[in-house]
């Protein structure tokens, strides 16, 4: 079938071919293989560069050396308060107790030692929501993320600030409890039987075989039962108010950032697609919310929240400290994250959209299944870095006068025992930072070459 | 070829469509009416429009003026019914547009599952089938990327085959390819004619264009300057301009 282009083939044939035979592969020299080749390529490879090498070298081991002998070798264990420290070893070793004994405050700030279950407790549960999304054999996982997003923060939201619950309030808590439930039963279901919570109901009532909408109904009745339950739960379920000034450390760190990072990533996506929708109006509103925030510092847009948010609020709406300083932290990151997602939408090339639409697929089934997946894939790195800053920048809050992780470490050297004790609680929160982030970044790194998998050339 | 009924509307019929962007005027006054089982090959100097007129078939163009009816629906009404309309057709790009993201098999099964609501095991069987039509169901599990240019060609026109339209467009499917690659996509459609598919091709290849072609179309500055069956068309031309282009692809 070959004669759709005319073949110019038959006029060589007048004189015999010669034969071409492909040269063998020979290994590569064995100088340059294994971990010696390799490092007297890379690190001796000349006078200069071997110099190099063994200045480095010898720079690292300064650095880390000194950083040993503070943090370990010369450091205190155990001492009452600061002076002891100082009469033991001076000032060349770190002197732990005081960090220690704060440690507690560090991570929770100034909450009821005897609460203190709560946030553990909810800690507990938001890792065991997360962790089926990382299960091979569950399917059900945009439900569950989709859900953790949504409902986890309903729940989370009253084991941290208690007090008294209206009917309404009281709902939406049994909402988020029941969508736990379940996760839990769903993940639990998939992994043992590989059916959903909801089919395995009906497979276990015998209604297998009965028509789509009595299934459904079935269905529909399992899921009444968990929030009936829920709401049983909720409603004997009685916990003491916490005001969110008691707030801080690294819980208030992570309540924020977190509230930042579930709130970003889709109003992100809102901005972005509206940014370049065909619709003007809406165009010009993503636009100058986008540039707006972008052009203005987040401690300004802390301050602004913080001061003037009331005198727009009619008299009498008293809106919490720590709210306005989320919401701030929430538009400005969306903002950003608007930006990135434009960056990505506009990688994706014209044609990728035009073949969707040609085979019939609406405006937001091609976004949502051809561009957005890819959009957001490329954008991992700058998604998962704007999600690093934004967790950093949550530093800023102690401006508007909550005790963030930051702000907590700094009050240790104003205890009295303890005072003038800086350098070594900086040094423990710098810790948590790094492992916070740098794992972060492992994790989107690991992200990228597990999506990218199968689509290098 | 067979007359068909006179009450069955043609599968794609233009009438009085003028298209501008901006304020450049790309096809001027384009009448065309294509009938059942017809292949249509468009040819033309770059820039006179081929693409668009292609492309306003399926409407990822919006024509400013005239009307496009496909087996005798006009567009127009709706974005749903536009939606709706569109599905009847399929489409090859010159740059494939394969999804990347997805693998061969899921790009074929894509329209199934997500337009006409196919289950996901008679969706990849169906999507096996014309795989195995167009050579390459032991790419199935690949991504895109890791096949060569042709093959990927092939992927496309099998992913367009998979629901199964009624006509079939193709915009140069074979112009970014290696010369090695051209004669496996060629091969494919070729067969796809055979088997009696409405196509409108828009393509150089003049092999082709005179072993499938019913009608060959020649197109300059937006205008359908000559249409003429393959045999008339390529040793009779009527207009310079058409002789002027023929001598420059087919001794240039
Ligand atoms: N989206 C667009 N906006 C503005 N002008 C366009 C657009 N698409 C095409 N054009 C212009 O319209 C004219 C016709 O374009 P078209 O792509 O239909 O030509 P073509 O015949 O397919 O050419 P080629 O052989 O290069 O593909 C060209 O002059 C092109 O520059
Ligand atoms: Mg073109």
């Amino acid at each position: 079938m070959s004669d759709v282009m005319t073949p110019a083939g038959s006029a060589f044939e007048a004189t015999p071919a010669r034969r071409f035979t492909p040269k063998p592969a020979r290994p590569a020299p064995a100088s340059t293989l294994g971990l010696r080749g390799w490092i007297r390529q890379n690190m001796f490879s000349s006078a200069p560069n071997a110099l190099v090498t063994l200045l480095g070298l010898w720079l690292v081991y300064v650095f880390v050396s000194a950083i040993v002998s503070w943090t370990l070798v010369n450091a205190v264990w155990e001492a009452a308060s600061r002076r002891e420290c100082l009469d033991q070893v001076g000032r060349g070793g770190a002197c732990w107790p005081g960090v220690v004994a704060w440690i507690p405050n560090l991570i929770y700030g100034l909450y009821p030692k005897d609460q203190v279950w709560r946030i553990n407790l909810a800690a507990l549960v938001l890792v065991a929501w997360a962790i089926p999304l990382w299960l091979p054999r569950v399917r059900s996982k945009l439900a569950i993320g989709l859900s953790l997003v949504l409902l986890f923060p309903f729940f989370a939201s009253y084991m941290f600030l208690g007090g008294e619950k209206g009917p309404v309030w009281s709902a939406l808590i049994a909402l988020g409890l029941a969508a736990f439930f379940w996760v839990m039963a769903t993940s639990a279901a998939e992994i043992a039987t590989g059916r959903s919570f909801g089919r395995l109901v009906v497979v276990a009532l015998g209604a297998a075989g009965r028509s789509d909408a009595y299934r459904r109904r079935l269905h529909v009745a399992a899921l009444l039962v968990l929030y009936v339950a829920a709401l049983a739960v909720t409603a004997s379920l009685s916990l003491s108010f916490v005001q969110t000034r008691l707030w801080g450390g690294l819980f208030l760190t992570v309540v924020i950032s977190g509230f930042g990072i579930a709130f970003s990533l889709p109003a992100g996506i809102v901005l972005a697609l509206g940014r370049r929708s065909r619709m003007p109006l809406i165009s010009l509103l993503s636009t100058t919310f986008i540039e707006l925030f972008r052009s203005v510092p987040l401690i300004t847009i802390l301050f602004m929240f913080n001061t003037m948010l009331p005198l727009f609020l009619p008299a009498g709406v008293e809106v919490n400290q720590l709210v306005r300083a989320i919401v701030a932290v929430c538009l400005f990151a969306s903002a950003y994250m608007a930006e990135i997602i434009r960056g990505g939408l506009q990688a994706i090339p014209r044609g990728q959209y035009e073949a969707a639409s040609a085979m019939g697929l609406g405006f937001w089934q091609a976004t949502g299944l051809v561009i957005m997946p890819q959009a957001l894939k490329i954008m991992i790195p700058n998604i998962v870095g704007n999600f690093i800053g934004l967790f950093k920048d949550t530093t800023l809050v102690s401006i508007v006068g909550l005790f963030d992780l930051l702000s907590m470490a700094r009050a240790v050297g104003e205890d009295t025992r303890w005072l003038g004790l800086f350098l070594e609680p900086f040094f423990f929160i710098t810790m948590i930072y790094f492992v916070v982030c740098f794992s972060m970044s492992q994790y989107s790194l690991n992200l990228e070459n597990r999506l990218s998998a199968g689509q290098r050339r | 070829m067979t007359a068909p009924a006179a009450a069955t509307p043609p599968p794609i019929e233009l009438i009085g469509l003028n298209k501008w962007f901006g304020s450049f005027h790309v096809l001027k006054d384009i009448d065309l009416r294509v009938r059942e089982g017809e292949r249509i090959v468009v040819c033309g100097p770059s820039g006179s429009g081929k693409s668009t007129l292609i492309r306003c078939i399926n409407q990822l163009e919006k024509n400013q003026e005239g009307t496009v009816r496909i087996h005798g629906r006009a567009y127009g009404a709706s974005a749903r019914e536009n939606d709706a309309i569109r599905r009847d057709i399929g489409m090859v790009f010159q740059s494939f547009n394969l999804f990347p993201h997805l693998t061969v098999l899921e790009n074929c099964t894509f329209a199934l599952t997500w337009v006409k609501q196919t289950p996901k095991r008679e969706a990849e069987a169906l999507a096996m089938e014309f795989l195995t039509r167009v050579r390459i169901p032991e790419q199935a599990r690949k991504f895109p990327l890791q096949l060569s240019g042709g093959q990927q060609q092939r992927v496309a026109i099998a992913r367009a085959l998979c629901v199964r339209p009624r006509i079939m467009l193709f915009d140069e499917p074979t112009s970014s390819l290696d010369p090695e690659m051209i004669n496996e996509v060629l091969d494919t459609m070729v067969e796809l004619a055979q088997s009696g598919m409405t196509m409108v091709v828009v393509s150089h290849e003049m092999g082709f264009a005179r072993k499938v072609a019913d009608r060959v179309i020649f197109m300059d500055q937006g205008e359908i300057v000559e249409e003429a069956a393959p045999e008339a068309f390529f040793t009779a031309p009527q207009f310079d301009r058409t002789r002027l282009f023929l001598n420059q692809i087919l001794h240039g």
